[in-house]
């Protein structure tokens, strides 16, 4: 039994140890140095405790980054389990050249962030772009718009570009859970006369409910930390409109060798997801109260 | 025998073999990659020269890419595995020397005779801090000349030097736009980037405003800034859309098809042009009638690292890299040995003497450790101008920011 017991232990050593190093570690060390004012030219620390919280949450471009990327991550999110749920619905249906259909809609899931993000700034383009040359030419506007050099329309149309890129691993998720739907429950619910939109509310969302928590939470935790497409196609512009989190992360770390602020910035993005992750896990925790049997 | 004979020959030759390599220096040399010259293939070929010359050093060349340049160093010098010598960005030396993660090398340079009127002034200035030396300057270019197509400018009846001055660039512009036809007079921009902020600067330097002021606080909220910054917003409606979100880049594709008359880049942008069906010229920057356009310096200089165990031929290697006869080989900007200089600018640049009073009479960005987020406050001042607001209030704005700093 005690043996048994090492044995556990030994064979978990691995991944705890990589975890300990490669996860914890680095954790541990940014909330310390959110604690010291540093910076690459004041290699010697003095520990500010949370005054550099203070500072950081005293100015305005802390309340709007938190704003932007709790916008991005709501919308994002939304729009992109969606989409990708009705979507699912489609691909579960008998479709001609299905399996070519589904590799299609997957295409974009597939492309690099950066690629997808190059791709939506040409069509953005104000001069050049396929988007205003559509509007110009269906006669909506006599100009270019320029989506991302305006304050207005540059948050959309970043949301818009990484709803495109994500939709397809929602649809995936989703199309996976369609499909373990017991087909005598919806038979039955057909029989007993309920329409598709019944048959949807309460056969299929409740067999799957688990599965949309879970994708809901993942593509919470994902979105909220995205950087590539936000980077590339507005470096968090114009005017501080699309600065989320980790883009205002890096650029504190490595556009201006800020550490110690990034590190506050980075504790209080943990802070926020962690916050959003427990109200997912408490809604879900309420849900299975309410369906447990009496 | 014969067998056991040979092993211990090998034997030896195997041990033999480091020790002889270890008599060697081998330098760890980092430069980035800005543009798609085939620069290295010369670069190779000075390094070679050097070994040759320098038969104890062997060099080893790390080429990295502009995007990635600042992190890999800032990651590597915070690791502890720091190059010997490397490429500092002008406006990363102040910061670098405040760090202690570079070497002062004045008395190196004094030494070696490398001295301030060997290189451009701007550019020897941009490698001083708080009265040390802290690289010697590699290449060197100025924001902005005016790049202009002549058809365009003919088209509308334009004389190409009237765009020297503020009235005359306005005018030009004004002449030249025809939204509705997708022609540009002016390549604006003001994306999140560094040559957005070269530019502003250079208006602001031609009408005699600076950045900081004599005693380092912020003078962008000066009468002669504000009036710079009031000139830049009066040519946003000869701009093409989407200022806040372009680059010099973008403003280049629209230059090469066609669609925009005048573009501001530095003379790094001439190969580029060289090669395209564009009928161009250009002119130093642009000032208000009666002064002269100051531009803004841009460009790299060598630094050795305090963490070096090769400093002595890490030198030598600088002082080889910037050398008359070698300088203008290993540069794809412009050499920052005036003598390199000129001899460059007379084989590869149009206008080489337009070009070489540009560089003399250019200012380098403010020389501070915390020059980067002063830039970042540029940033956001250049888009607040660009997207009309009131500038007066946006300078005051910034300039809060900017001595919020120290």
């Amino acid at each position: 039994m005690l043996r048994d017991r090492w044995m556990s232990f030994a064979f978990l050593a691995p991944a705890v140890l990589l975890l300990g190093v490669f996860l914890y570690y680095p954790m541990i060390g940014t909330v310390i140095e959110s604690f010291y004012s540093t910076s690459f030219i004041n290699p010697n620390p003095a520990f500010v405790g949370f005054k550099q919280y203070e500072t950081v949450m005293g100015k305005a471009e802390f309340w709007q980054v938190l704003a932007n990327s709790l916008v991005w991550t709501v919308c994002v999110v939304a729009l992109q389990n969606v989409i990708g749920f009705f979507v699912a619905v489609l691909l579960n249906q008998a479709l001609p050249a299905q399996g070519l259909v589904r590799a299609v809609v997957l295409l974009p899931w597939v492309l690099p962030g950066v690629v997808v993000a190059i791709l939506w700034r040409f069509m953005y383009d104000p001069q050049l772009g396929l988007i205003n040359s559509f509007l110009i030419s269906a006669g909506l506007t006599t100009e270019g718009i320029a989506w991302l050099a305006d304050k207005t329309t540059a948050m959309g149309a970043v949301i818009l570009a990484a709803v495109w890129k994500g939709f397809p691993f929602s649809a995936l998720i989703y199309l996976a859970a369609l499909q373990s739907v017991d087909r005598e429950q919806i038979e039955a619910a057909t029989i007993d006369g309920a329409g598709a939109l019944r048959r949807l509310r309460d056969v299929v969302l409740p067999a799957i409910r688990n599965v949309i928590l879970v994708n809901v939470v993942l593509t919470t935790i994902l979105t909220f930390n995205y950087f590539d497409i936000v980077w590339v196609l507005t470096r968090g512009g114009p005017q501080g409109a699309t600065d989320i989190f980790p883009t205002k992360i890096y650029e504190l770390g490595f556009g201006q060798f800020r550490f110690g602020e990034a590190a506050t910035y980075g504790v209080a993005s943990i802070g926020v997801l962690a916050l959003v992750a427990a109200l997912y896990v408490l809604a879900q925790r309420a849900g299975s109260r309410r369906r447990r049997p009496v | 025998m014969k067998r056991l004979l040979t092993s211990v020959a090998m034997a030896a030759l195997l041990t033999a073999a480091p020790a002889m390599a270890q008599d060697k220096t081998v330098l760890q040399f980092w430069d980035n990659q800005q543009t798609e010259s085939g620069l290295s293939d010369y670069q190779r070929a000075a390094v070679e020269r050097f070994e040759a010359e320098n038969p104890d050093v062997t060099v080893n060349v790390t080429t990295i890419p502009y995007p990635e340049y600042q992190q890999r160093l800032l990651t590597a010098v915070q690791g502890g595995n720091a190059p010997d010598i490397a490429t500092l960005d002008q406006i990363w030396v102040a910061a670098f020397a405040a760090a202690g993660a570079v070497e002062d090398l004045s008395e190196e340079a004094a030494a070696a005779g490398l001295t301030k009127d060997k290189f451009f002034p701007g550019a020897w200035d941009s490698a001083s801090y708080e009265g040390g030396l802290y690289g010697i300057p590699f290449n060197v270019d100025v924001w902005q000349f005016s790049f202009y197509n002549a058809a365009l400018l003919q088209e509308a009846g334009v004389d190409p030097a009237s765009l020297a001055t503020w009235d005359g660039l306005k005018a030009a512009a004004e002449a030249v736009t025809d939204r509705a036809a997708g022609r540009f007079g002016v390549g604006l921009f003001g994306h999140e980037g560094e040559d957005t902020v070269v530019v502003m600067n250079s208006f602001v330097f031609s009408n005699g405003g600076s950045v900081l002021g004599e005693d380092g606080s912020c003078a962008l909220d000066e009468p002669a800034a504000i009036e710079a910054l009031t000139y830049l917003q009066s040519l946003v409606p000869y701009a093409p859309q989407g200022i806040l979100n372009a680059s010099s880049g973008d403003m280049r594709q629209l230059f090469l098809n066609g669609s925009l008359a005048i573009e501001f880049w530095p003379a790094l942008e001439q190969p580029t042009l060289q090669k395209s069906a564009i009928d161009w010229g250009f002119v130093n920057g642009t000032a208000p009638e009666g002064k002269t356009p100051v531009g803004t310096y841009g460009g790299w200089n060598l630094a050795i690292f305090s963490a070096s165990p090769n400093k002595d031929a890490a030198m030598r290697f600088a002082e080889f890299l910037t050398r008359e006869d070698v300088n203008g080989d290993v540069v794809d900007l412009v050499p920052a040995n005036t003598k390199a200089a000129a001899a460059f600018l007379a084989a590869n640049r149009e206008g080489p003497d337009e070009i070489m009073a540009h560089l003399e009479n250019a200012r380098p960005r403010p020389l501070s450790p915390r020059y980067l987020e002063v830039a970042d406050i540029e940033v956001r001042l250049a888009q607040d101008v660009y997207s009309g607001e009131d500038v007066a209030a946006a300078a005051k704005k910034a300039c809060d920011a900017i001595d919020a700093l120290n």
